[in-house]
């Protein structure tokens, strides 16, 4: 018999067989055994010197010839590939290698398992597909392979397995629909897709399985209705299909699974009203059929539905308000989730009823009225959003009572009053809330007694008087947010014991004093702003203990003293301290912060020079050191900072030529050198800076021609180059800064004529000035087509000959000044609405405002004979005379009668001022200092004295007048 | 039985997914940074609404104080947006209501894009407005009556769009506008001859097929003939 046996052994062996026993598969698991990593040694009893059926892990039949039936290796840490030889053990009814690392694939050859009844490899790294061979494996009831890296589709063979009770496929990479064979598994009582890709309608047929209990295929890609058919699942428990692309309604015949107690819905694209008939479903406990977009009211009544502990509607279009017999008496909801639809109407009292609640969230709808005080029968709500809705009133007192609070979210809402003193009973409140509301009022040091609050945050809101001085207490704050507020009083020392701290924002107030030395405690700080504020004095030296700071705003304060303690922490990303009164010199060690990105230190009183450390920071995107005091050159490591988008120098007493290797900050948008004394030439280099939208440069001491390159900078927007040295002609490509709404060449040496190609620059419109030049020839016609042009300066140049017709078209033109050149000929028409001093200085212009062209001289096109010109004089000389006797003679009348009263300055003196200062604005006279600003001008006398002697007082007149008589 | 554990082990890790889903949501942070920065909350929803393939809106960075430094963003003295310069960008998509929130606007330049759909009405909100540069886009629509609340505008350029419907009567009382261009388009009706508009010439409206005239003042209704 034995040898028998043995001999059979050996063939099979060698032929593959279709028996097995004992000792094949001893010899099957030996040399599986050998194939697979067993670091806990789970296979150390595994030897030819014991028998198989003392294995680990082994199960044998109680024949004598004692077949593997059973092999359970579950959770034992193996890892290598599933070895082929398992498929071997023909016996095999349950085979368990889930919990592990093994990888490899489903071999088909586990086709030949014809006994197998479970099969569970759920839980490791297996790849591939699953082989259609499953398919033979006609006696499983339980096939558990999710959880792995499978992928493929579902063989449409599975339907063969019609003993299968239990399929689990979830957590794989599954494509391909669901198979419509599954309809065959009759016996199937749970099944598991969950987390796969797969997509297509959930199959008709699925109603076949009339056994299912556990239906989840939740977030796959399933798409098309949810099948009616679903409704004859009588058994089913458990329905997720959620996060996928279903569509249309929910079906009415969901109502017909009345064991149904979790259906969740979430995620899809489901429209319509919610199914009158889910209120049929008694012995539901949870419904998610949020992020869908239904419409209609809410029409589920917890009356019905009395074991429902979890209903969530959230982020819907549902309107109208809550049903007003919604909760039942005996309410066991703990969770009602109503967040993100169109409710409205006010805070539904009738929900009061559901005094089981735990979680409340209404939040982004449109309820609106008051928030009432029988809040507090929400006896063990932990978690209550209104947040995003039009509540008004105050908050109640109340809502003390509701012990067990733990967050409190209002914000954005038109809530108003104080913060009610009860808050300080709320021992367990860990994030309360309030920002974007109208409240006021102090902020109750009774707060400081929850001290279980981790987050706070009232910005917003107009919250006065002092921060409390025991915000100390509060030892697990996180987050403290205060912006915006009207506070007032120095920051309490003892804020420096929250040493939970990461965010402090209490910009936007009116807080002042120095900053407490306490401050040292906050050691995982890392968000700090102050900004808008009145905060002074030196820093203390002791922030240099906060290492993790990343982000300071102490900007518009008035800080002084150096800047030094806040450069301890080596990752800053923003450091901004503009518009102080710090003074000292920027600490190299700001370099070690190799993250920071902006650094703002403009207008403060800093000295000495940019270290060249900076060159360090790499992530550099703003660096803002303009208004201060900084002199010497520029360090040319800045050139590393390739990131660089902002870089502001202006208005410092920086020296040196400007520097070349600015063209290599290719990301540059805005550059400001202006009011330093820069000298040397404008670098050719520049125009790789494609990027740039703003170019300053002005008042410096440039000199030499504009690089023709400056036409590379196809971005430009502004450009000012004025008050400098720079000479030669303006380059024609400057052309091609297309995009240029604001050009100011002023105050230079230019010389050659104004280059027609400006004319192509049609976006100009904020200023065209060429003033204070040496520019010369005729004005081209071509700048009649910056039609968007609104000022346009010419003057002071050596421009001649006549006005082009087209200047006629800048009819946006508000300002012009074309004086002090040597223009002639007639004014366009257009032109009559400038005053005067537009084109003074000008000998041969003539029209309106200036004096006509018949009288200019050589001009005349209808002389007069010389006696017509004398009897006009003499006429005019008579008419005057005549006039002027009767003026004088009601002048002194008048005179007579109010001799004694004194004389005061006529309303139309005043008038002729207010004329005159605005004239003021567009006649230029010599400014000594030419900072930044344009026409920055005194009244020039002599240019308009007609004016200056208007401003006379009117008795002056009269004297004058007098004295002529 | 076996099974029934199963399915309730299958349930419980099911609940657990859910009760994550549920868990509240700590305040939403886009919201957190908009509410943080209300006049970039307006700019930033433009950057939200429009298409920006040259990434002329990269440094729009909303976590930042305000939006001056922003590039195309001009801001005055109290850090309040005074100019928007978006011509010429290639930017697609529509204008956003929000827009409205820039009180101290004086420039709003937006032309030579391929912006679509119609102008804001609350648009009209921008009281400090001087300059409206739509020009060359593809607006439909009409054009708003609230822009006759603009009582600072002095150019409106909304010349080659697709805008429709008639020139709003309302827009007479806009004082100081000096430039009105609404050439090219699809407007209807009779053209406004009362207020600033009787120094614009013929120039201003020309390129509009339906457009019929000057209105006839007196006895005759300006306003004959189907115009929709």
């Amino acid at each position: 018999m034995f040898h028998f046996i043995l001999l059979f052994t050996v063939l099979d062996a060698l032929l593959a067989v279709t028996w097995g026993d004992s000792s094949t598969d001893s010899y099957w698991l030996l040399r599986s055994k050998s194939k697979l990593v067993d670091p806990e040694g789970v296979l150390e009893s595994w030897s030819p010197r014991a028998h198989i059926c003392s294995w680990n892990g082994v199960t044998c039949s109680d024949h004598e010839e004692a077949y593997v039936t059973g092999l359970n290796l579950s959770a034992s840490r193996l890892s290598g590939s599933i070895p082929l030889e398992f498929w071997n053990l023909i016996s095999l009814q349950i085979l368990d290698l889930s919990l592990n690392f093994l990888g490899g694939s489903i071999s088909p050859e586990i086709g030949h398992l014809q006994n197998l009844r479970t099969l569970l490899l759920y839980s490791n790294n297996i790849s591939g597909k699953i082989p259609p061979e499953v398919g033979l494996l006609k006696k499983l009831q339980v096939l558990r392979v999710g959880d792995n890296m499978l992928s493929g589709e579902i063989p449409a063979s599975i339907g063969n397995l019609t003993e299968l009770r239990v399929l689990g496929l979830a957590y794989c990479g599954l494509n391909g629909s669901i198979p419509a064979e599954i309809g065959n598994l009759k016996n199937l009582a749970s099944l598991d897709l969950q987390q796969n890709s797969l997509s297509g309608p959930i199959p008709t047929e699925i109603h076949g399985c009339k056994e299912l209990q556990n239906f989840a295929a939740s977030n796959n890609k399933l798409d098309g209705e949810i099948t009616t058919s679903i409704g004859k699942l009588k058994l089913l428990q458990i329905l997720n299909l959620a996060n996928n692309s279903l569509s249309g309604l929910i079906p009415t015949e969901i109502s017909h699974l009345t064991n149904l107690y979790y259906l969740n819905l979430l995620g899809n694209r489901l429209n319509g009203e919610i199914p009158l008939e889910l209120n049929n479903l008694f012995e539901l406990q949870e419904l998610d059929l949020s992020s869908n977009n239904l419409s209609g009211s809410i029409n589920l009544f917890n009356i019905q539905l009395q074991y429902l502990q979890v209903l969530v509607l959230s982020d819907n279009a549902l309107t109208g308000s809550i049903p007003r017999n919604f909760c039942s008496k005996n309410s066991k909801l703990q969770q009602l989730f109503l967040a993100e639809n169109k409710l409205s109407g006010g805070f539904p009292l009738q929900l009061l009823n559901c005094s089981s609640l735990q979680q409340l969230d209404l939040s982004n709808n449109n309820f609106e009225g008051e928030i009432p005080p029988s809040i507090d029968k929400f006896e063990k709500l932990t978690d209550l959003l209104l947040n995003n809705n039009s509540f008004i009133g105050i908050i109640p007192p109340e809502i003390g009572n509701i012990s067990n609070l733990e967050n409190l979210y209002l914000f954005d809402n038109m809530i108003t009053g104080s913060i009610p003193v009860e808050i300080g009973r709320l021992q367990s409140l860990s994030t309360l809330y309030l920002y974007d509301s109208l409240m006021s009022g102090n902020i109750p040091i009774e707060l400081t007694n929850c001290t279980s609050l981790t987050a706070i945050d009232f910005f917003g809101n107009h919250f006065s008087g002092s921060i409390p001085e025991t915000i100390g207490k509060l030892k697990n704050l996180v987050l403290l947010q205060l912006r915006q507020n009207d506070l007032s009083g120095p920051i309490p020392p003892s804020l420096g014991y929250c040493k939970k701290l990461q965010q402090l924002a209490l910009a936007d107030n009116k807080l002042s004093g120095v900053l407490p030395s306490t401050f040292r405690f906050l050691s995982q700080l890392s968000t700090m702003t102050l900004y808008n504020n009145s905060f002074q004095g030196p820093l203390p030296q002791s922030l240099s203990f906060l290492r993790k700071l990343k982000i300071i705003n102490f900007s518009h304060n008035k800080f002084s003293g150096t800047i030094f303690p806040l450069t301890a922490s080596n990752s800053l990303t923003a450091l901004d301290l503009t518009n102080n009164s710090f003074s000292g010199t920027i600490p190299a060690r700001l370099a070690v912060s190799k993250n920071l990105r902006r650094l703002r230190l403009a207008n403060n009183h800093l000295t000495g020079n940019i270290p060249s450390e900076l060159g360090l920071l790499t992530e550099l995107t703003f660096l803002d050191l303009s208004f201060n005091l900084f002199t010497g050159e520029v360090p040319s490591q800045l050139s590393s900072c390739r990131k660089l988008q902002h870089l502001l120098l202006n208005n410092n007493q920086f020296t040196g030529r400007m520097p070349s290797w600015l063209g290599s900050l290719q990301e540059l948008g805005e550059l400001d050198l202006s009011s330093n004394n820069f000298h040397g030439h404008m670098p050719a280099e520049l125009g790789n800076c494609s990027r740039l939208l703003k170019l300053s440069l002005h008042t410096n001491n440039l000199s030499g021609d504009i690089p023709k390159e400056i036409g590379e900078l196809t971005s430009l927007n502004v450009l000012n180059l004025q008050t400098n040295n720079l000479s030669g002609s303006i380059p024609p490509t400057i052309q091609q800064c297309e995009k240029l709404y604001e050009l100011r060449l002023s105050q230079n040496f230019f010389t050659g004529p104004i280059p027609s190609e400006i004319g192509r620059l049609t976006e100009l419109q904020v200023i065209l000035d060429l003033s204070r030049n040496l520019l010369s020839g005729e004005i081209p016609s071509s700048l009649g087509n910056l039609l968007k042009l609104e000022r346009l300066n010419l003057s002071s140049n050596r421009l001649k000959g006549e006005l082009p017709a087209s200047l006629g078209k800048l009819t946006s033109l508000d300002m012009l000044n074309l004086s002090n050149n040597h223009l002639q000929g007639e004014l366009p028409s257009a032109f009559s609405k400038f005053p005067l001093s537009s084109f003074l200085g000008n000998d041969k212009l003539c029209g309106p405002p200036l004096s006509s062209c018949m009288d200019s001289a050589g001009h005349e096109k209808n002389r007069l004979s010389k006696t017509a010109v004398v009897c006009i004089i003499v006429a005019i000389v008579f008419t005057s005379t005549v006039l002027c006797s009767v003026m004088i003679y009601i002048m002194l009348r008048i005179w007579c009668n109010w001799r004694k009263v004194s004389i005061s300055n006529s309303s139309e003196g005043a008038k002729d001022e207010q004329f005159k200062r605005e004239e003021e604005k567009w006649i230029y006279g010599e400014t000594k200092k030419r900072k930044g600003g344009y026409w920055r001008v005194i009244n020039s006398m002599a240019l308009v004295p007609s004016l200056s002697q208007d401003h006379v007082s009117s008795s002056c007149i009269f004297h004058v007048k007098m004295d002529t008589k | 039985m076996a099974i029934r554990t199963l399915v309730q082990v299958a349930a419980a890790a099911v609940v657990v997914i859910l009760l994550n889903t549920l868990a509240p949501t700590n305040a939403n942070v886009e919201g957190r940074l908009a509410r943080n920065f209300p006049l970039g909350d307006a700019l930033y929803a433009l950057r939200r609404s429009v298409k920006d393939p040259d990434n002329v809106l990269e440094s729009w960075d909303p976590t930042l104080v305000d939006p001056c430094t922003w590039f195309h963003v001009t801001c005055d003295g109290d850090n309040r947006v005074t100019r928007l310069d978006l011509g010429n960008a290639k930017l697609s998509g529509s204008l956003v209501p929000e827009l409205g929130k820039l009180e101290r606007l004086q420039y709003l330049e937006l032309y030579m894009n391929n912006l679509v759909g119609s102008i804001p009405e609350e648009v009209g909100g921008l009281k400090s407005l001087v300059s409206l540069d739509l020009y060359h886009n593809n607006l439909t629509g009409a054009i708003p009556d609230s822009l006759s609340k603009l009582s600072n505008l002095k150019f409106l350029r909304l010349n080659t769009n697709r805008l429709t419907g008639r020139i709003p009567r309302q827009l007479t009382k806009l004082r100081n506008l000096k430039i009105l261009d609404v050439s090219n388009n699809d407007l209807c009706g009779t053209i406004p001859t009362l207020g600033s508009f009787s120094k614009f010439s013929e120039e201003s409206f020309r390129n509009n097929p339906r457009l019929e005239g000057p209105e006839l003042m007196g006895f005759v209704r300006y306003d004959t003939g189907r115009c929709t």
